[in-house]
């Protein structure tokens, strides 16, 4: 098979080029296993991100034939066609090659505030019991827990291309996974935060994020929730049935 | 402004431009040959309709609250800085106070001036 690497060192080269590898193929084989392959025996200075090789860590995203794809979920057979284009994913900053700088990602991630937070920060820090959920509640948010912020949505949303400031689906997708939490009472606190001129109101509901999920999370539908309890400025029950949830299971016997 | 309220604005304005659009279209393609319907008289004989003037002194505040705010979210999403957002903010009040105010000045002068067919 042909493998078409985009090559670019921002230190060394004025704009990307293509370079081809000629790899073996086999049955089997991803994506990640032909770049290594290309690392391991064609050019040792090619420089990719990968991790786990199993779709849990979300390093090896990057821009497969056209699509971002994560390189070890995505087999060379189900490309089709014998040339396999691989390029880094849209709307980063390359690094070198095909690693792309995560850190404005991240800093959107953490702006959201993700993470369950409490009225009482002493209960928040040492909490008196485990804080419970019924099964409905928690499937309301579960797709959104399954996020392995590889980056894929955020690379083919095409507001985050424009806007810069856009917190884009990723970070919006857990912001309503936190605040759909019955368990959260910080859901206040980060509609405010995303009720913005670049907020929650610049998604368009392109659905692309969705499209290209490799964990099957739907954050295009996120936004849109997200965007009811943004207009009525309140999470679903400003954190006072979260509460009492979480009464019943401190009054609860504790678990043995 | 909060950004959601201007969003509900958008909103609204968008069905209510659905709405008023449609009866327009209705009433001066069905209802009214269209070749009478963009006659002199026809439209100064709208106009002194107080009802109809009336309708078409919303759709003219519906269209263009909802075109103006519209333009703004676009131009927002090109440049991120806070001079270019205030000038943008200031722009499109700006340009909708302007516009609404000709708008409202063709119709009350085709209600009350001295134009006559």
């Amino acid at each position: 098979m042909k493998l078409v690497v985009q090559r670019f060192d921002p230190f060394v080269d004025a704009k990307p080029r293509m370079m081809e590898y000629a790899v073996p193929g086999r049955d089997g084989m991803t994506v990640l296993d032909a770049l290594l392959y290309a690392r391991d025996y064609l050019d040792h200075s090619m420089a990719l991100r990968f991790s786990c090789r199993q779709a849990s860590c979300g390093s090896c995203g990057m821009k497969i034939n056209g699509r971002p794809r994560l390189a070890c979920y995505t087999q060379v057979a189900e490309l089709g066609g014998k040339k396999v284009v691989v390029q880094p994913m849209d709307n980063f900053a390359i690094i070198k090659d095909l690693v792309i700088d995560l850190e404005s990602f991240f800093e959107k991630h953490r702006g959201v505030v993700p993470y369950l937070i409490r009225a009482d920060s002493q209960e928040m820090e040492k909490p008196s019991a485990e804080y419970m959920m019924k099964p409905e509640e928690l499937e309301k948010v579960l797709q959104f827990t399954y996020c392995i912020k590889c980056g894929l949505c955020t690379s083919s949303c095409p507001t985050v291309a424009t806007d810069s400031k856009f917190p884009g689906p990723q970070a919006l997708a857990q912001a309503y996974r936190y605040i759909a939490d019955p368990r959260d009472e910080g859901g206040e606190k980060r509609i405010e935060l995303l009720d913005d001129a670049h907020g929650v109101w610049r998604c368009h509901f392109a659905g692309s994020c969705s499209f290209v999920c490799p964990k099957g999370v739907d954050p295009a539908l996120g936004i849109q929730l997200l965007k009811r309890h943004v207009m009525s400025g309140r999470p679903p029950r400003g954190g006072g049935e979260g509460a009492k949830v979480w009464a019943a299971s401190v009054s609860a016997p504790p678990r043995k | 402004m909060k950004e959601s309220r201007l969003m509900l604005v958008q909103y609204a304005t968008a069905v209510a431009a659905v709405a008023l659009v449609s009866v327009h279209l209705i009433m001066q393609g069905v209802i009214y040959p269209y070749a009478t319907a963009i006659s002199f008289n026809n439209i100064l004989s709208v106009y002194r309709n107080g009802f109809y003037a009336i309708f078409l002194e919303a759709l003219l505040v519906v269209v263009l609250v909802h075109g103006f705010n519209g333009v703004r979210i676009i131009l927002n999403e090109f440049r991120q800085t806070k001079p270019w957002e205030t000038w943008v903010d200031l722009g499109t009040v700006l340009a909708i106070v302007v516009t609404v105010a000709y708008g409202t000045r063709t119709v009350i002068l085709a209600v009350f001036g001295g134009a006559s067919g």
